[in-house]
């Protein structure tokens, strides 16, 4: 027996190769197919942004960087520059902000005070409040236009108390007037950016109750107690303990629930001015609405896109920068 | 200043009664253990002394003021938690000069107290560490630094050892007995550790379902328990069910001679410390014949596990007291000198006696 045939003699069989079975392929086919359907639709936009609209027909493939030009300095540039697209994701930015920011900041106190409550309560407050997430945008965004609509709405209900007058009295409806959140002779919320952000941010604080839920929950009530017999008093507590303890959360509910909003559009057709309309408006009105311009929405869905990214990422950067500190 | 007084205190949550009318001086300087078996209120009424919980009724006087209404923030008592609630996110020094920070003081003063106490902890070269960064007993130390830092006038700690290692538990008891002398400050520690509590106190507050049972020094808790509860909870105990005789007391078949202060056929129960039975060839009263049944080294003392005519009852000599080493199946007599027997009133003892 030669050296080599002892080896292979005192070597342990080897595992025969496992044969396809369509157990083991299974898995596989599902990843592809899911890999195709997320990818293919992202990748199709991108390749789209890139098209030519033709005038009075749809649009062709094409490799072309107009539509990227148009939305940064519009498209009679360099005759003419304008800054209508960015102005509009500028919109985008500010709304889905500060309604993420109020949804958080109105969340976080009474997600701490359920958390506070028996288990039974919480259990039935959190139900409700996931049921109420089977609500459509549609159907959210015209309970809301009923509520601030100017004749059978709150405005009515103020007119109708006297507190128009009251607040025409005491000087305060010009300001109001001044905000754009008033006519000559009464309150108004449509069309204004109140109530597009005050919509936007009813829309989401299910969620940013839900985000904080798990993080609140697991707080550790011995340190604000601590914090108590050191001569701390609720308001120090809330920000030298609470908040720092759930810095993370806060800051990840709030990320999330802002590119969530980047995208909002009923709600923003219904009580934004059309001159203060989003991106998302835009790229329906591109693709699916008057224009018909899809390689032009393909490109601001494209930069809506990458800006949501450039803002995660820059939120996770500061946060670690925070964290180092 | 007189101390910190409890007044009738009581506290219901729903129906149940956690503290009940407990009436208690923690006299100035020294420090007090409130030892009882777990859910008997000694944590309801240490949080009730921080604040942070509201007595049901009675009153809390500091100094002869009252201040059963003074919100936990502003009664200016330092107190270590069970799970130290120390900060995670900042570093140990900011832990300690947590409530100087939120008082106002200047950041030269907070560093130098944070620097005096971290030394005082001797942490001194940890101040820069974040907590995660600790270990058990580092975190424990700078739990008493931060509650030290605002020089409070009642120091609280509820079971601070109990997420130390045996060992280590037995260190910080000394280190903390011996911090606290020298701060010379009220102290009230919460512990279901008898050991813990003979071991730091001055005074032991002895509680059952949200009743004191006892309070006295470890010495008096341990040689003069007042009820059967006490004998049986601070160290080992045998005990028998008897009623009571002329000259002595009545258990199963056997009198025993002792001094029992009740009147005659009172149903009592007969308390004896294992290291106060002899196993001895000394004439006397209450000689009992017994069979070893189990021997129990445990070095400096040694158990024997023995069967007599009154039952079981465990006997713990130092070697050397017993001339003769004993097996398991030898015959023996046990001796129990009267004085050395406890008598406490325990009506279900005299259903069991008859």
């Amino acid at each position: 027996m030669t050296a080599v045939e002892r080896i292979e003699a005192e070597m342990p069989d080897r595992p025969a190769r496992a044969r396809p079975t369509p157990r083991r392929i299974l898995p596989w086919l599902l990843s592809v197919v899911i890999g195709v359907l997320c990818v293919v639709p992202f990748l199709l936009v991108i390749a789209i942004s890139f098209g030519r609209k033709i005038e009075g027909a749809a649009w062709q493939w094409d490799f072309t960087l107009a539509n990227y030009q148009r939305f940064f300095v519009g498209a009679l540039w360099p005759d003419e520059v304008t800054f209508l697209y960015l102005q509009q994701l500028g919109f985008s930015f500010w709304y889905a902000v500060i309604a993420s920011l109020l949804a958080v900041l109105t969340a976080l106190p009474f997600t701490l005070l359920l958390t506070r409550l028996s288990r039974r309560a919480q259990a039935a407050w959190l139900v409700f409040i996931l049921s109420s997430l089977s609500l459509s945008e549609v159907f959210i965004v015209m309970g809301w236009d009923i509520l601030l609509s100017n004749n059978s709405g709150l405005p009515a209900l103020i007119k109708s108390t006297g507190l128009t007058q009251w607040l025409k009295d005491v000087g305060w409806f010009q300001t109001l007037r001044d905000w754009g959140l008033a006519s000559p002779r009464n309150v108004k919320f449509k069309t204004s950016q109140f109530a597009t952000i005050l919509t936007m941010s009813y829309l989401v604080w299910p969620y940013a109750v839900i985000l904080l839920y798990p993080a609140l929950s697991r707080l550790d009530r011995s340190q604000s107690e601590a914090a108590r017999t050191m001569g701390a008093g609720g308001w120090t507590v809330a920000r030298t303990v609470i908040l720092p303890a759930i810095r993370l959360p806060l800051f990840g509910s709030t990320l999330l629930l802002f590119v969530f909003l980047l995208g909002t559009y009923v709600a923003v057709t219904v009580f934004a001015a059309p001159a203060q309309h989003t991106t998302a408006v835009a790229i329906y009105s591109n693709i699916r609405g008057a224009n018909l311009n899809a390689p032009f929405g393909a490109t601001q869905a494209v930069i809506l896109l990458l800006a949501a990214g450039l803002c995660l990422t820059l939120g996770h950067r500061l946060n670690r920068w925070a964290e180092a500190r | 200043m007189s101390g910190l007084v409890l007044k009738g205190i009581s506290k219901s949550f729903g129906g149940t009664r956690a503290v009940d009318r407990v009436n208690l001086t923690f006299a100035e300087g020294q420090l007090t253990a409130l030892l009882g078996p777990s859910g008997c209120g000694k944590t309801t009424l240490l949080r009730m002394i921080a604040g942070l919980e509201a007595p049901s009724s009675g009153s809390l006087l500091l100094g002869g003021r009252d201040i059963t209404g003074l919100p936990a923030h502003k009664r200016k008592f330092g107190m270590v938690f069970q799970s130290f609630a120390l900060f995670p996110h900042l570093t140990v020094r900011d832990n300690v000069a947590y409530s100087l920070h939120i008082s106002g003081a200047s950041r030269t003063e907070a560093a130098e107290t944070a620097k005096r106490l971290l030394d005082l902890v001797q942490l001194s070269a940890f101040g820069d560490r974040r907590i995660g960064a600790l270990s058990g007993g580092q975190r424990q130390r700078v739990a008493i630094a931060r509650a030290l830092a605002q020089e409070p006038e009642v120091f609280l700690l509820d079971e601070p050892m109990s997420a130390l290692d045996a060992k280590l538990r037995e260190e910080m008891q000394v280190e903390l007995r011996l911090l606290q002398q020298r701060l010379g400050i009220t102290t009230v520690v919460v512990t279901h550790d008898q050991r813990e509590a003979m071991t730091m106190a001055d005074s032991i507050v002895v509680m059952s379902n949200g009743r004191v049972e006892q309070v006295g020094s470890p010495q008096d808790i341990y040689h003069h328990p007042d009820n059967a509860f006490v004998a049986d909870f601070i160290g080992k105990a045998n005990f028998f069910d008897g009623v009571t005789e002329p000259g002595g007391i009545r258990v199963g078949p056997m009198h025993l001679s002792a001094k029992p202060n009740f009147v005659r056929g009172s149903p009592v129960r007969v308390a004896i410390r294992p290291e106060r039975a002899c196993l001895d060839d000394e004439p006397g009263e209450n000689r009992l014949s017994a069979k070893v049944t189990f021997v129990r080294d445990l070095g400096p003392v040694r158990e024997y596990h023995l069967d007599t005519p009154l039952g079981a009852m465990v006997v713990e000599n130092a070697p050397g007291e017993v001339r003769k080493s004993l097996v398991i199946g030898d015959r023996t007599e046990v001796r129990l000198p009267p004085e050395a027997l406890h008598l406490f009133p325990d009506p279900q003892a005299a259903v069991a006696a008859e």
